[in-house]
């Protein structure tokens, strides 16, 4: 009986092995022969591709013939827009590419965004069980192009990408191309996202401000005044000790976005470095043009015994980094003052105004560096890729879905939010936000009117401008709070308030640091994990006084042995 | 005689449970060999490129790993030690008690926080830890300093292990429970009969009652020396006390985050699973040799 | 039971009881905040302002989370599999036990299959084998797969072999000269008596299919066919913030709601607190020597 057992399982086993690791054996074979003819298709398409490379290649050409599309889907569980007898795989943007480029698209499998559609994504990249198509993030696209289970656009994207979508990585400077291209080879199309995402600014009450007769600071010995005031000098009128200068982040989040993270990091204190020309975080190049890390750099000392001064009294949330949760320091209007991005109208401004209406939030590009400047580092343009899988019959299927979403966006209507639109990764030129808050500001003081803005590339622009006198009040050209009326169409107020308040101190000049890189070496395959406990270990303790400030410079000797000499070798390699 | 008709009988209800087994618990296992390889997904299981014991060299040559290691097995321990104690406590006071309903209702509310995530639970430890929390009031109420409670590496490992035998303390007290009804009541009559007091009946017949559970349970714990909790320590730390909360778990978690590492994941599976089957070969042995009792 | 009353009883009887109730009450005490941010208003649940009392009194979150057709559907998927699940695990692991309780003499091959249940309680391949052969084994997408996914329950079979084994062998004997094989004797004898810790590890298995939900998201392919816990989770997921789109945004103030987190706990509790007490009355005093009490 026994023997029977193991002799069924053996088989079992191999019958498994061989389902799981055969298969794509001969396409493994195939890729080191590429020379750029498409020879990764099935061979069966041999024919039809030649015939396809004769003639001019249509970003928006109709398929002949039906052609399947299996893709896995990133849905909104909260989401209730879709009208009756729909479904996130049979919508009015489905219908709309199978009417137009007469692509079936089908949803293998669908997961709520964010850890739950992440899972799943591993988990069909680990078992080798992929759809035709995903969007996927860095970490993975590394993993699946290591693995081989990807298909080449380099030519499919050559010949079928439209010009505008082109236009919108050129804007990019070369910098979403890098993310995607390995060994030569293009295996992605990445997302370009907003760079507002990635500037951190000053959020503070300005009601506070003016009941106490200040301005908004402007340098940090400024910033250290305010702060103390705000601790001090009870601004929110209640008699108790209560009140809080700068929030910080609670546990679990970041001090500082970094490199890999780069972009929309809440209650950090990335501006306070930026004071200081530090940005610890970020590979940079010195002025020998060679790549260093931010962290280890003498600016970044300066920051960190500047932040331990400020923590030391009482400046900054006692609870740095172990407060459960830094937004309700702001929602229930205990902080004053809190670093963040630009669409903080959001959250957490809606709570914090529905349980506070005088709390008027404002946003400013400061503190200042010693030559009066403004310091932001960066965010990565693209953090999203929309990948196909190795043998899939049509890569360009993918990139002409693309091309119709850029051309027609601005055409649909978005009571049904574009998110359902079938693999569609953020395509938006990187000053979106800027430009529709100078667009509103214009608007609004009556200098232009909507007809003057008619690029389709800022998609949401139009609407925003038929939308801002629904929730701005006169005087237009004052942003307090009281000048807003949120609750006439909450929608538009949050995404209005974040680009007027947010964004308009973009238009500003201020310093924009990039990093060299966003992405992993091989040796930060191994050795970041370590690397990075130890910084923000070390970070962590000396702001708060559980280190002394001299640790800094044995945190660097570690660092340099502990991999980062090896590791920055390999940084500079990659930016020459 | 009667053994080998019965033997056959004996098979056939070992049938369906084996064939599940088999089919969903012993055929994955062929995966373990991930952890000797630098596992390719595009390539498999029986492609993917051989690396011998490299993911376990990996994992000891960091400078942290002893501390991690340490971390694990102390959190650990303190947690198996309390998770048999106070339930089996709890669960003989409660055996003592006569009021029927009242048993009921404190039975079924002792266990509700096991079904409390440690998401949820975690934003309650932060709270009520905060400097101006119920705790830090109370503190100062009596006349002490307020403490940044969460911000303590020294404190940090108790936190996690008072927090965790609350949580679920509930649960091995169902198993006490079911098994204090299996001790003959005659025992108890006799006792009393004998002179003895409440106490005592509890100490020479209540507990002697319940020790096949107590050392059974002990055993199957130590099946956990390893783990030390992921999701509790994952939401509740924050690098302050690393040098106390970073577990083997959290760890291999960051590293995933960096980067999807297959091989490295499953050895240290395997290295838990080895340690932790080693153990219990061990105390059974021990069991048997010493006390000649079998425990399963 | 036996009766004292003596005041050093009483008195005994007294501080136990405020005992066992302090701990009750400390048990309590985060479900009940847990139920009051539940019922409150979502604002002031995120500025931290709820303690031990709804502050905006609203169902919103219950309603958010129950209002639509998918909860239902859900949750009749979570019925069938707590059913199933719970019928095919007592079964199995009843007949399982049995023979695993015999000595040595009576069933040779009870050691080995014993440590072969501890070694898979021990060892297992990971996600990825696991996930590949549910989907060779054509349980994707299906009831079967979610029943089944969790393989043996071994803790519970050792619980029931365990408490078997404390049968006394009296019993044994005395079936035995009346001529009882494996099979009455299991369904006779032993399931009446061992009724305790069957209700224990039924109540486990309960509590284990209703809130499970990773397998209830790896095994399925979308929401039509998610457990309820599944269902429920995705309200209360994290996003990175790292990686998030304009879409995203918009619901930040969705994601940071702890009315709809806290809510998702208590539909999870519902079933244990219905079901608890009723199982409860199996566990009951006692066995005699020579018969068998109800």
């Amino acid at each position: 009986m026994a023997k029977r057992f193991m002799l069924v399982s053996l088989v079992f086993i191999l019958l498994l092995s061989a389902c799981s690791g055969g298969g794509n054996n001969t396409e493994n074979a195939t890729r080191h022969t590429d020379n750029g003819n498409s020879s990764t298709n099935v061979s069966g398409e041999k024919e039809a591709t030649e015939d396809e490379s004769k003639e001019q290649a249509d970003p928006f050409g109709k398929y002949a013939e039906t052609i399947t599309l299996n893709y896995g889907k990133e849905v909104d569980p909260t989401d209730k827009s879709l009208p009756e007898g729909d479904t996130p795989e049979n919508n009015q943007y489905s219908r709309y590419i199978k009417e137009v480029l007469n692509i079936d698209t089908k949803v293998t499998w669908q997961a709520a965004s964010g850890t739950n559609y992440d899972q799943k994504v591993n988990l069909a990249i680990s078992s080798n069980d992929l759809p035709d198509a995903l969007i996927v993030k860095d970490s993975q696209l590394r993993a699946m192009v290591k693995a081989g289970q990807l298909a080449d656009l380099t030519e499919a994207f050559e010949k079928y990408a439209s010009p505008s979508v082109k236009k919108f990585m050129e804007k990019t400077n070369g910098v979403s191309q890098k993310s995607v291209t390995f060994d030569g080879k293009m295996y992605a199309i990445p997302s370009i996202q907003v760079q507002s995402d990635g500037v951190h600014q000053m959020w503070i009450r300005k009601d506070w401000l003016d009941k106490l007769g200040l301005e908004a600071p402007k340098t940090i010995e400024d910033l250290e005044k305010v702060a103390r005031a705000f601790v001090e000098q009870d601004p929110d009128d209640n008699g108790k000790d209560d009140t809080i200068g700068i929030a910080g982040q609670q546990n679990g989040g970041r001090l500082y976005a970094n490199f890999l993270e780069s972009t929309n990091n809440t209650y950090g204190l990335d501006p306070i470095f930026g004071a200081y020309q530090s940005y610890p975080g970020f590979w940079l190049k010195n002025e020998s043009g060679e790549a260093v890390y931010g962290s280890i750099l003498p600016e970044t000392k300066e920051a960190l015994a500047k932040l331990r001064d400020m923590y030391a009294n009482g400046l900054i949330d006692r609870e740095l980094g172990i407060r459960k949760s830094a937004s309700e320091t702001v929602t229930d209007g205990k902080a004053g003052i809190f670093f963040g991005p630009w669409w903080m109208g959001y959250g957490p401004l809606p709570d914090a105004i529905k349980n506070n209406p005088e709390a008027n939030w404002q946003a400013y590009l400061l503190p200042l560096d010693a030559d009066g400047e403004f310091n932001a580092h960066m965010g990565a343009p693209s953090t999203l890729f929309v990948v196909v899988r190795k043998g899939y019959e049509h890569p360009e299927a993918v990139i002409k879905m693309l091309n119709l979403l850029v051309r027609d966006e601005s055409t649909f209507d978005i009571s049904v939010p574009i998110g359902h639109y079938p693999l569609r990764v953020p395509m938006s030129y990187t000053d979106e936000s800027e430009y529709s808050a100078q667009a509103l500001r214009e608007v609004l003081a009556g200098t232009k009117t909507a007809a003057d803005f008619t690029d389709p590339g800022y998609k949401l622009l139009a609407a925003d401008i038929a939308n801002i006198k629904k929730v701005k009040k006169e005087p237009y050209d004052n942003l307090d709070i009281e000048y807003w009326d949120p609750k006439a169409d909450e929608g538009t107020w949050k995404r209005a308030y974040s680009l007027l308040v947010g964004s308009s101190s973009l238009t500003q000049d201020y310093n924009k640091i990039y990093s060299v890189l966003y992405s992993q070496t091989k040796t930060m395959e191994s050795r970041w994990t370590n690397l990075k406990k130890l910084e923000d270990e070390t970070f962590l303790k000396i702001i708060m006084g559980a280190a002394p400030i001299d640790d800094f410079d044995k945190f660097v000797e570690d660092w340099k042995r502990q991999g980062g000499d090896i590791i920055t070798k390999e940084v500079q390699e990659h930016v020459k | 005689m009667r053994n080998q008709s019965f033997t056959k009988h004996y098979y056939i209800m070992l049938l369906p449970g084996f064939i599940w087994l088999l089919l969903i618990s012993i055929i994955p296992m062929f995966g373990i060999v991930i952890a000797f390889q630098d596992f390719n997904p595009g390539k498999g299981f029986f492609q993917s490129e051989w690396v011998g014991l490299d993911n376990f060299e990996y994992m000891f040559a960091l400078n942290d790993t002893p501390v991690i290691f340490f971390n694990t097995v102390f959190i650990a321990v303190m947690k198996m030690i309390g998770n048999l104690i106070v339930p089996l406590i709890f669960a003989i006071m409660l055996n003592e008690l006569r009021m029927m309903i009242v048993k009921r209702w404190i039975q079924t509310i002792v266990y509700l926080p096991h079904f409390l995530s440690w998401v949820i639970l975690s934003g309650i430890l932060l709270d009520v830890f905060s400097y101006t929390g119920p705790i830090n009031t109370v503190m100062t109420f009596i006349g002490l300093d307020p403490i940044l409670f969460f911000a303590r590496a020294d404190l940090f490992p108790f936190i996690i292990v008072a927090s965790d035998v609350w949580k679920e303390f509930g649960f091995n007290t169902i198993i006490y429970l079911a098994a204090l009804t299996s001790i003959n009541p005659s025992l108890y009559e006799a006792a009393a009969i004998d002179g003895a007091a409440r106490l005592r009946r509890m100490w020479h017949v209540t507990l002697p009652g319940l020790r096949t559970t107590i050392v059974l349970l002990a055993v199957l714990s130590l099946g956990n020396v390893l783990n030390a909790g992921f999701d509790q320590i994952f939401n509740l730390y924050n690098p302050l006390v690393y040098s106390t909360g970073d577990i083997i778990d959290t760890w291999v978690y960051r590293e995933g985050l960096l980067n999807m590492q297959y091989g490295l994941a499953t050895a240290v599976g395997l290295l838990k699973s080895v340690v932790s089957f080693i153990l219990i070969i061990v105390s059974y042995q021990l069991a048997s040799r010493f006390a000649n009792y079998r425990i399963f | 039971m036996l009766r004292e009353n003596t005041w050093r009883a009483k008195l005994f009887d007294l501080t136990l009881l405020i005992v066992l109730l302090l701990i009750a009450f400390l048990c309590l005490l985060p479900l009940w905040y847990t139920l009051a941010v539940s019922l409150s208003e979502k604002s002031a649940a995120a500025a931290g302002r709820v303690w031990l009392w709804p502050v905006g009194l609203n169902f919103n979150s219950y309603k958010q989370i129950m209002g639509d057709g998918s909860f239902f559907n859900s949750f009749w998927i979570s019925i069938q599999r707590v059913v199933l699940g719970a019928s095919v695990t007592f079964f199995i692991t009843t007949l399982m036990a049995y023979p695993l309780s015999r000595s040595t003499k009576e069933f040779r091959m009870r050691n080995v299959c014993m440590w072969i249940l501890v070694f898979t309680l021990l060892f297992n391949g990971g996600l990825i084998p696991w996930y590949m052969t549910i989907k060779e084994l054509g349980l994707y997408d299906t009831i079967w797969g979610l029943v089944l996914g969790g393989g043996v329950p071994v803790f519970n079979v050792i619980l029931i072999v365990n408490f078997f084994r404390n049968l006394p062998k009296e019993l044994d004997e005395a079936a035995l000269v009346d001529g009882a094989g494996p099979w009455r004797m299991l369904l006779t004898l032993y399931i009446p008596l061992a009724v305790p810790v069957l209700a224990t590890v039924t109540l486990f298995t309960i509590v284990y299919h209703w809130n499970e939900f990773f397998h209830g998201l790896v095994l399925t392919s979308g929401q039509e066919n998610y457990p309820l816990q599944t269902l429920i989770q995705q309200f209360v997921v994290v996003i990175n913030t790292a990686n998030m789109t304009e879409d995203q945004y918009k619901r930040m103030s969705e994601l940071s709601n702890q009315t709809l987190n806290a809510a998702k706990i208590f539909i999870a509790m519902v079933p244990v607190l219905i079901i608890y007490p009723f199982l409860q009355r199996f566990f009951i005093h006692g066995i005699t020597l020579g018969s068998v009490k109800e």
